[in-house]
């Protein structure tokens, strides 16, 4: 009844996870009963926990990450601690509970506060400074959302039931396969990432589809602020890398719960082919974090500075140039593996070459700079930091990039060192410095300067102090994730990075009392103009807070730094801009879908923890009825007047009088960039506009979206298709695909599916001269074509699996079911897509967003032929050649 | 709230993936395009099916690529005339996605052989020591 599940799986024998869930459990019932007391339910439920607003979703995943590195930093605390102790002795926790630690901390520390934190700043900023009112899907941002708050509760939850994951933040087999780590730890562990990079992919999609499809009128690609290239780039990197990741997650899974024999050390099965698929994910997922902290130091330097960032174009350029060079190094995270000179040196080189685009932003940043009157403000004083932190940090990564010198150095505290002067000095600095900078845009008045200083010298000093350390111990030979020790010359430098922690502490609560000093004398700190740094972008424009619309009327970008150019023109002319002709405009209506996805995911994921499969169940019809009730829904928008709209603008306005007739202390006007225009940037051929006419209609919005989503998953398929390439011959004495295969069974199949997509063609072209008996026969031949498919193909895995030739016979047969069963899956879940459609059709005909969905379902019924011709030609016809 | 038809012409520098030409005529042109397509993808699975089935046609030591071949050809007609991408200006964001899709595809498959072989012959391991390894 309840699976694995037991009294046995609460701690109550360890002390520290015990009182540690037991004060857990208490503030959170605390702060629930505080909620009730004060009748903030409807509050909450209204305004953001259903909210799509993109605004406050980036608010809430800001929130999520914050509380998650208090969370990770207390981890990291106790780690420091027992290594400061445990010289010639055990210290306080004992092995398996260090592993656990020091597990949780890398997993957290990088889905679950570097990841929320830098889509929450994307998310705040994008649509902001690319004018528009919200991104291209709104729910499925806020099922983001949720479902990334899913897995941190699933995460959490592993405190105080059960165990985590032993096995380090990438659990590597075959450690993490069943064999050596029987427990739910590593099941936690992959259902909860499972479950956030459901949430991630979509994020991606959204944001792609966003920044390409949705721009200001005039926002030409070259007129985009740097930090919208810095996330188009993350966002790229997030659709093309998370799907290796899942498909590598649900290998090592079915390894698990299925007996398959992809990881494991017998059965054929190869441990370092999972080392290879995840650091295909895991080296553009370092990207994913680090290009939109360098976006925000753009940002934030070039207004600091006063000045137009300087090499927009070579930004941009080297920008790109991480997004496809990150692709293209993975092989560095194992050198050691035995891969041979050819390949070590082929990965070495393109390592290296990575750092020229990022020595380009370097200098970039320090010619802006170059003469420009730099404020010192607390945003500025971490992108200072950064710069010469991440200096350090890249250039150690450059001596790590030399494969002889990382056959010393690996797996030593020296690599500990470098990725977390990396990871702390470029992304951690880089979303302070965006929080400091944008809380004021997000909540109408500025975070305290003292407590900000307080924080930013603390964290410098104790991240120096922590760190250094580490790279002279690596150099000395101490491995990372000891539990205890007995070198004397170690000792010293352990206590002195424990102490350096201690000094991170005291910058998380100067944090901790700046936010609560600030919300207190918000009054004193309010931002009425809507501009408090003297910005440069878009998103100053508007009021702070923003009205949930944006802005009013869709501010026309003429040259770069849109926002610069208006306001020159303004503050010379001593007036605003001219009043718009408001329109009305749709917005789209709150949603409970995010959060009701969001709790099936829970259910599922601590079902298929503890092998509760009544509960795994419930759970999954559940999720199937919120996106068929997501479908169905009639209404998504509603109408916002051109009276509202115009009397909230000019509320706008008339707090921007004060800044434009100059009585704003702090905003300049700079000579050299005063015409509105810069004649540096707008060629004239070009029409003021640059050609782009604005946000494109909602079909090509949604064509695109969902032609990204499928590129995704042709990307995971292709994990799972190298999966096949590397094992196919590992047979483990077993049957061969000669042995197994038949032509004939693939050739009906084949066939099937090929008439299938050609119905499902008719079927769309019926439904474009809304024929709808032709729509539903072509789309009923297509669906039973699908169906005979799916039967043939079940009937031959049941004949597999009954003559002896299961997945659990050897990695060839484990990799064969998963990869042709994955694409069965597809074909499975087009069929009810297909169902539900065909009810909607009948119920409602021909509306547009029924027709946008049959264009969506057409891609992805022939997206799934495409694949198929790659499984019939080179894994039934190769194997029986 | 009955939602209003959607204009075409107004952004007709862009197009969403699978859309095909409106107007006069449209339905007989885009049936005949499927058409097409089906013609030439059956045409090339019955190739595949033909090399694979020990032709001696084609050099045995050719086999995998000249099927690799087939199944990118055969890729390329269903992209073509099932799902419409085309290398036309208004495709352009379609196309550049595609590819950007296909190199990173190609990287996965072709990076992992490519280092996976290196490792399988620089780590020699014969499959009985390592049953005799992996036993009790």
């Amino acid at each position: 009844m309840l699976g694995k599940l037991s009294w046995a799986a609460i701690p109550f024998d360890e002390p520290i996870p015990l009182v540690t869930s037991i004060v857990v459990i208490l503030g959170v019932l605390g702060l629930l009963s505080f909620i009730t007391v004060k009748g903030y339910w409807h509050y909450l439920w209204h305004e953001w926990i259903t909210s799509v607003d993109h605004k406050k979703i980036g608010i809430m995943y800001c929130m999520l990450a914050l509380v998650m590195l208090l969370r990770g930093f207390a981890d990291a605390i106790m780690m420091r601690a027992q290594q400061a102790l445990a010289f010639n002795a055990p210290g306080y926790l004992d092995a398996g509970h260090f592993d656990q630690i020091f597990s949780a901390h890398g997993t957290i520390m990088i889905f679950f506060v570097a990841m929320p934190f830098v889509i929450g700043l994307m998310n705040f900023v994008v649509p902001l400074q690319l004018g528009v009112r919200d991104v291209a899907f709104p729910t499925f941002n806020s099922v983001s959302l949720w479902l990334t708050a899913s897995a941190v509760l699933l995460i959490n939850l592993s405190l105080f039931i059960g165990e985590f994951s032993q096995a380090g933040w990438l659990v590597y087999p075959p450690l993490s396969e069943l064999k050596y780590s029987p427990g739910v730890g590593v099941d936690y562990y992959l259902w909860s990432l499972q479950i956030s990079g459901i949430g991630t992919l979509l994020t991606g999609v959204n944001f792609v589809t966003t920044i390409l499809k949705l721009r200001a009128p005039g926002m030409i690609l070259t007129r985009m602020p740097i930090f919208c290239w810095t996330a188009l780039a993350a966002n790229l990197l997030i659709v093309a890398a998370f799907p290796i990741l899942t498909a590598t997650f649900a290998m090592l899974l079915l390894d698990r719960y299925a007996g398959f024999h992809f990881f494991s050390a017998d059965m054929g099965g190869n441990p370092m082919m999972y080392v290879n698929l995840i650091w295909a994910w895991g080296h553009p997922e370092v990207y994913i974090l680090i290009l939109p902290a360098f976006g925000i130091f753009s940002e934030v330097i070039s207004t600091f500075s006063g000045k137009p960032l300087f090499g927009y174009r070579s930004m941009i350029i080297a920008t790109m140039a991480i997004c496809i060079l990150s692709f293209l190094v993975w092989l560095h995270h194992f050198f050691t593996m035995g891969a041979g000179a050819d390949v070590n040196g082929f990965f070495g080189i393109m390592t290296m070459i990575i750092a020229v685009p990022t020595g380009v932003k370097i200098f970039n940043w320090l010619f802006t700079m170059w003469s420009g009157r730099v404020r010192f403000e607390v945003p500025m004083l971490w992108a200072l930091a950064f710069m010469a932190t991440f200096l350090i940090g890249g250039m150690t990564g450059v001596l790590l990039a030399v494969p002889p010198a990382d056959f010393v150095l690996h797996n030593s505290l020296f690599l500990v060192a470098h990725f977390h002067n990396v990871i702390i000095g470029g992304v951690l600095f880089g979303v302070f410095a965006g929080y400091n900078y944008w809380f004021p845009k997000a909540f109408g008045f500025r975070l305290d300067d003292r407590w900000g200083r307080a924080a930013f010298w603390f964290w410098v000093t104790g991240f120096y102090l922590a760190f250094m350390p580490l790279y002279v111990l690596g150099l000395e030979g101490m491995t990372r994730r000891m539990q205890h020790y007995d070198v004397a010359g170690w000792h010293p430098w352990l206590i002195a990075a424990a102490g350096g922690a201690g000094l991170i502490a005291c910058g998380i609560a100067c944090q901790a009392v700046q936010l609560v000093v600030s919300i207190i004398n918000r009054e004193a700190l309010r931002d009425r103009t809507g501009d408090p740094w003297d910005g440069r972008t878009l998103e100053w424009i508007t009021t702070s807070p923003p009205p949930h619309f944006n802005f009013a009327a869709m501010p026309n970008v003429i040259g770069e730094e849109a926002y610069w150019g208006i306001k020159q023109k303004a503050l010379e002319q001593r007036r605003l801009s001219d009043m718009p002709e408001y329109k009305s405009f749709e917005m789209p209506h709150h949603s409970p879908t995010g959060f009701v996805a969001a709790f099936f995911a829970v259910i599922a994921g601590f079902a298929l923890i503890w092998h509760i499969w009544w509960l795994v169940i419930i759970g999954l019809i559940g999720g199937f009825g919120v996106f068929i009730g997501f479908a169905w829904r009639d209404v998504s928008e509603y109408d916002l007047t051109a009276e509202e709209v115009a009397e909230a603008d000019a509320r706008r306005r008339a707090a921007r009088i004060d800044l434009v007739e100059g009585r704003e202390p702090g905003i300049t006007k700079v000579e050299y960039s005063g015409e509105s225009a810069d004649p540096h940037h707008v060629h004239a051929h070009m029409e003021p506009d640059g050609g782009h006419k604005g946000p494109a209609p909602k079909r090509i919005v949604v064509g695109y979206g969902f032609w990204i989503f499928l590129l995704s998953d042709f990307v995971m398929f292709s994990g799972f298709y190298a999966a096949y390439a590397v094992l196919s011959h590992a047979n483990a004495g077993g049957p061969t695909a000669r042995n197994l295969f038949d032509f004939k069974t693939v050739a009906i199949e084949t066939g099937f599916l090929l008439l299938s997509s050609f119905a499902c063609g008719l079927a769309t072209i019926a439904s474009h001269v809304k024929n709808l008996f032709w729509t539903q026969i072509g789309y009923a031949v297509t669906g039973l074509l699908g169906l005979g498919f799916l039967g043939i193909e079940i009937s031959e895995f049941v004949r597999m699996v009954q003559e002896g030739a299961g997945p659990d016979r050897s990695a060839f047969l484990s990799s064969f079911f998963a990869l042709v069963g994955c694409h069965g899956l597809h074909v499975t879940c087009g069929l009810l897509w297909l169902g539900a459609m065909m009810a909607q059709f009948k119920a409602k005909g021909f509306t547009p967003s029924i027709l946008r969905r049959g264009m969506c379902f057409g891609l992805f019924w022939h997206a799934l032929d495409i694949i198929w011709v790659g499984i019939f030609t080179n894994v039934y016809l190769l194997g029986l050649s | 709230m009955i939602e209003e038809e959607e204009a075409y012409g107004e952004f007709d520098d862009d197009a969403a993936p699978g859309d095909q030409e409106h107007g006069a005529h449209a339905v007989a042109r885009s049936v005949r395009n499927y058409l097409i397509g089906l013609a030439l993808a059956t045409l090339l699975t019955a190739s595949s099916f033909w090399v694979a089935s020990g032709t001696g046609l084609i050099y045995q030591p050719g086999v995998p690529m000249a099927l690799a071949a087939l199944a990118v050809a055969q890729m390329g007609v269903h992209l073509a005339f099932f799902l419409h991408i085309t290398t036309g200006p208004d495709n352009l964001n379609n196309a550049l996605a595609l590819a950007f899709g296909v190199f990173v595809v190609s990287l996965v498959i072709l990076g992992s052989l490519w280092i996976m072989y290196h490792l399988n012959a620089n780590m020699v391991m014969p499959a009985d020591m390592m049953n005799m390894h992996m036993q009790p």
